[in-house]
């Protein structure tokens, strides 16, 4: 804006200015040559305006007249319909006053009414991101027990070996004629009769409420005495479930001697429709117990070794990516490439390709790599690499623009060739931020190593996405403290090592 | 011998650095050039060896024209003509012994020197040339452990492992103080006179310039504006004075090194 249209007179006299603004929130202040101030106030005034009849739409999305959502959306957020009325009616006098001031030729500035524009929207802001301070206070309590899992999850690191004593019994399902035989009893090896070894199936009525089965008599012995038992359930496919009754799986106390009497209702489950003949399901009670020492878990094994996989895919990467992009990144220094037109054209080209692919996140590449070479740390390894190519090489390009020039004048004064002049004074110039670059990309490269595995390129992302789905939080748990000590050691040390070379 | 005849440069910015000049520089000579910042000096010392590219003339150079000179040719005339700078331009991070060796480059095998290898000769050249300028015991050290006044002789030392003709010097004391400039100055002036070696120099003050000098031309806004004997410079008017320096140049007590002719 000129200073001559800033010095000029405002075409209309302060009350006409103010009536302006009242119908068109900002013409009176475009009218008294304030364009910028007017234009600025206009569109926010509209734009706010704007947003707030869609947030209303949106909280109201069933009704179809104005008026029917605002009075909708009010009883839904009256705290938020109020505050922004309110506001925005503020807003609208206070621009209206503006103009009366401007029309007057007030020098004031006046920042207020755009603080006002901005509390608009961070309000406006605050509603469409949804954000719910009491809901997150609220449900704390019920979010803590998976998180304290993950927060501690070292019972479920180690494990010991399980012995199990367990006897079975045959039951024919839905039928009476031919029943299994009781097993043939041996001495001292544990020992289960069921009375009858027939009986019908627990079933769903018509309403779907649960019609009880007949009723098995189980007699036991030959098992360890004062020990907790439990009962299992194999079907006639040979799928084995624990059954329930009254809602708690079914489970019992042997007697001092070892035996034990319970009554088992037969349990419920569907029959497929191609079953023929006669079903045969088996009864089984068994006991286990732990012997033997502790010893690493299933999940702690697969955390180590996926842990050791994610650091080694984030070490190819970066491999892969320095051999890359060190030639390229001399392709992409300016002050290398300068020559001619050609190399200048090479320049920008590989500059645009470095800046492109860097802008696309190593998960997105990842998804790609997926698609090209399958699941697994290769797909990740691809992944890092590219992105790693474009952030180095313009890290590494960038470096070689920032070298002193004096030395490379000097070594080619000597008569020293295009080569020699690069490996006498550009290479020396190099090491140090080139070193520096490399290290923090490798640590860079490891942590985004640790996510990818969330779309499928290998890695512990991998598993701590998938305990996470089956709700085992102890061993997503395990995961997430793998992950942040080697990302703590890794990043200790590589600042170590950077400040070495520096 | 160098003859410079009709040399023009003008930068890409359209900036005329230089203005067609034409001198001579005869074998043995110390010659200085005067002139403020920005009046050419420098572009007129890197277009000899064609650091920078000049727009127009002849740079001869025992015969031969410089500025026509190509790869391998223009490679031996840089090789014959040695540089020295006013910020020593040494690779920092590399020994002294490294820096010194680098002014063989123009003679060894490209392919044996990319890995650091010299002929063991060439290694005795560079203690000679360190004993030369007094840094023998610096050998090892890296190159930006030396103070300035150690730096600028390494670099007068790369020069001399080129057997170099002549020796290009862009205000090789601006960076140091008065008593280092007289002992950087003091070097090229017995390189000069013992080793017959021709020296091409800007200089600021203007008694190292009566003191070192046999010839002194001078430069302003890209035009050749003096041209004198050191007894000339050492009776040299405020009229002539000014015409290099400008209007409004004071002229500073030329008997004292503190009292050099700031201009930058």
């Amino acid at each position: 804006m000129s200073n001559a249209l800033k010095t000029r007179k405002p075409l209309i006299p302060p009350p006409v200015a103010a009536v302006m603004s009242a119908i068109v929130p900002g013409l009176g202040q475009l009218l008294s040559f304030r364009v910028r101030r007017g234009l600025l106030l206009l569109f926010s005034f509209v734009s706010i305006v704007g947003l707030f009849i869609w947030r209303l739409t949106i909280l109201a999305h069933r009704e179809v007249t104005f008026g029917d959502q605002f009075v909708k959306s009010f009883s839904r957020q009256p705290a938020f319909v109020i505050f922004i009325c309110a506001l925005v009616v503020a807003l609208w006098v206070w621009i209206i006053v503006d103009a009366y001031k401007m029309a007057k030729g007030k020098k004031d500035k006046g920042a207020g009414i755009f603080a006002l524009v901005l509390v608009l929207f961070f309000s406006l802001g605050w509603q469409i991101s949804e954000i719910n301070v009491y809901k997150m206070v609220k449900e704390f309590p019920e979010a803590w027990p998976p998180l304290s899992r993950i927060l501690w999850p070292w019972e479920a690191a180690v494990t010991r070996d399980t012995s199990s004593v367990e006897a079975e019994a045959a039951i024919l399902a839905d039928d009476s004629v031919n029943p299994p035989a009781a097993p043939e009893y041996i001495e001292g090896k544990p020992y289960l009769k069921s009375t009858p070894t027939f009986g019908n199936m627990s079933t769903l009525d018509k309403k779907n409420l649960a019609v009880k089965g007949s009723v098995l008599h189980l007699e036991g012995s030959g098992f360890e005495p004062d020990t907790l038992t439990y009962i299992f359930w194999e079907d006639s496919i040979g799928n084995e479930f624990r059954p329930r009754q009254d809602g708690d799986y079914v489970s019992f106390v042997t007697d001092a001697d070892g035996s034990f009497v319970f009554d088992l209702v037969m349990p419920y489950r569907l029959t497929p429709p191609s079953a023929v003949g006669q079903q045969i399901h088996h009864v089984h009670v068994r006991q286990t117990s732990d012997v033997g020492p502790l010893k690493a878990s299933e999940p702690l094994k697969l955390t180590i070794v996926l842990m050791l996989e994610t650091i080694f895919m984030g070490m190819m990467a970066t491999f892969f990516g320095i051999i890359l992009a060190i030639p390229l990144s001399f392709l992409a220094a300016r002050n290398m490439m300068s020559g001619s037109w050609i190399t200048m054209a090479i320049y920008w080209i590989i500059r645009t390709i470095f800046n492109i692919t860097r802008s696309i996140e190593p998960m997105i590449w990842a998804l790609i790599a997926v698609v090209w070479v399958g699941l697994g740390p290769f797909a990740g390894i691809i992944a890092l690499t590219i992105h790693t190519i474009a952030a180095l090489g313009k890290l590494y390009s960038e470096s070689i623009e920032s070298i002193d020039p004096g030395p490379i004048e000097a070594i080619q004064a000597t008569g020293a060739n295009k080569l020699q002049t690069i490996m006498f004074a550009v290479v020396p110039q190099m090491i140090p931020p080139f070193v520096s670059f490399t290290i923090y990309r490798w640590d860079i490269n490891v942590r985004m190593s640790t996510v990818i595995g969330m779309v499928g390129g290998g890695g512990i992302g991998f598993l701590l996405v998938q305990y996470i789905r089956l709700l085992d939080y102890k061993s997503a748990g395990i995961a997430v403290w793998f992950i942040a000590v080697t990302v703590a050691i890794l990043d200790y040390v590589s600042s170590k090592i950077r400040e070495k070379f520096i | 011998m160098l003859e410079i005849r009709n040399l023009t440069k003008i930068y890409n910015d359209g900036t005329e650095a230089l203005k067609n000049i034409s001198f001579k520089v005869e074998d043995g000579e110390f010659l200085v050039i005067i002139g403020l910042s920005g009046s050419g000096k420098s572009t007129l010392l890197r277009c000899i060896n064609r650091l920078i590219e000049p727009t127009e003339g002849e740079i001869l150079w025992n015969g031969k024209d410089i500025a026509k000179a190509d790869g391998k040719s223009l490679r031996e005339a840089r090789r014959q003509i040695g540089m020295i700078f006013q910020h020593f331009n040494l690779v920092k991070r590399s020994s002294v012994m490294t820096n010194i060796l680098a002014g063989r480059l123009g003679y060894v095998k490209p392919s044996s020197s990319l890995l650091h290898h010299f002929p063991a000769s060439d290694r005795k050249k560079a203690f000679e040339a360190m004993e030369m300028v007094g840094i023998t015991d610096q050998a090892e050290k890296r190159a930006d452990e030396l103070s300035g006044g150690q730096q600028q002789r390494v670099g007068i030392a790369r020069a001399l492992m080129q057997d170099p003709l002549m020796i290009l010097a862009d205000e090789p004391v601006a960076s140091l103080d008065p008593v280092l400039a007289h002992s950087i100055l003091g070097y090229l002036d017995e390189i000069n006179k013992k080793r017959d070696i021709t020296i091409m120099c800007s200089l600021h003050y203007l008694d190292l310039v009566q003191q070192y000098s046999s010839r002194v031309i001078g430069l302003r806004d890209g035009n050749l504006v003096y041209e004198g004997s050191n007894a000339e410079i050492r009776r040299m008017t405020d009229g002539e004075f000014k015409e290099i320096y400008g209007e409004e140049a004071v002229r500073v007590n030329a008997g004292s090194l503190t009292g050099g002719i700031e201009n930058e």
